[in-house]
């Protein structure tokens, strides 16, 4: 049974046929496994859900793409994305920008995947001058993790 | 949109409740939390120009501002 419901999918679409300007990719980082076989302290409670939903959320543009990387046998990939923990959604648009996600984006959360997939699709934030001038003086590594539950 | 205008930052978000160890580890009391290279924090959304002006506490380049834990109105998880 689809978790998008028919009206959201029909809002989806139109929306990224509007406001996606270039491809963007969602790599979902999760345990293939999971859902079919238990192995201890590999548990991944939310990994099957999370791989439908984004299933269904690519499948409604076709400036969507998924890619699905298995967290264990492709330790690598992961290492080379800084993934720590599954599930994981790293939206990108290619080497430059990305946005990682830790979790099952239900709720309001799903929303925050959308909104980062349109951001990264347009060539301009829509952050303030002044905020870009002092991003400008950010010449070392900043980590940003924002902890949020779903609602 | 930060980590979309400057490589060097890097922007996760975490849903505390699949990860229960994180939220302990940051101590996050109430959502949404932020923490910027696991030094300067604060609780609830704040605008824009506050989140840069912390972004470079974080890395030493601002006066420290001051302590904003109850800077908006949160929510207690």
């Amino acid at each position: 049974m689809p978790i998008i419901s028919p009206q959201d999918r029909q809002t989806l679409e139109e929306r990224f046929r509007k406001e996606l300007k270039r491809k963007i990719t969602l790599k979902l980082f999760t345990s293939q496994l999971a859902g079919q076989l238990f192995v201890p302290g590999r548990e991944c409670a939310t990994c099957p859900q999370t791989q439908q939903i984004l299933e269904e959320l690519t499948s409604l543009s076709p400036m969507l793409e998924l890619e699905t990387v298995d967290f264990y046998s492709q330790g690598q990939a992961a290492r080379e994305s800084g993934v720590e923990r599954i599930p994981a959604i790293v939206v990108t648009r290619g080497e430059d920008a990305s946005v990682k996600y830790y979790g099952m984006p239900s709720g309001y959360e799903f929303v925050t995947i959308i909104e980062s997939a349109i951001k990264l699709s347009k060539p301009r934030t829509s952050l303030s001058a002044d905020t870009r001038k002092k991003l400008q003086l950010v010449d070392q590594d900043v980590h940003i993790q924002v902890f949020v539950t779903p609602t | 949109m930060m980590a979309m205008e400057n490589d060097r930052v890097k922007a996760d978000v975490v849903e505390v409740q699949e990860f229960p160890q994180i939220a302990q580890k940051y101590r996050v009391m109430g959502v949404p939390k932020t923490v910027i290279n696991e030094t300067t924090q604060f609780i609830g959304a704040v605008p824009e120009e506050t989140f840069i002006d912390k972004v470079l506490e974080a890395i030493g380049k601002a006066e420290a501002a001051p302590d904003s834990e109850d800077a908006a109105p949160s929510k207690s998880i």
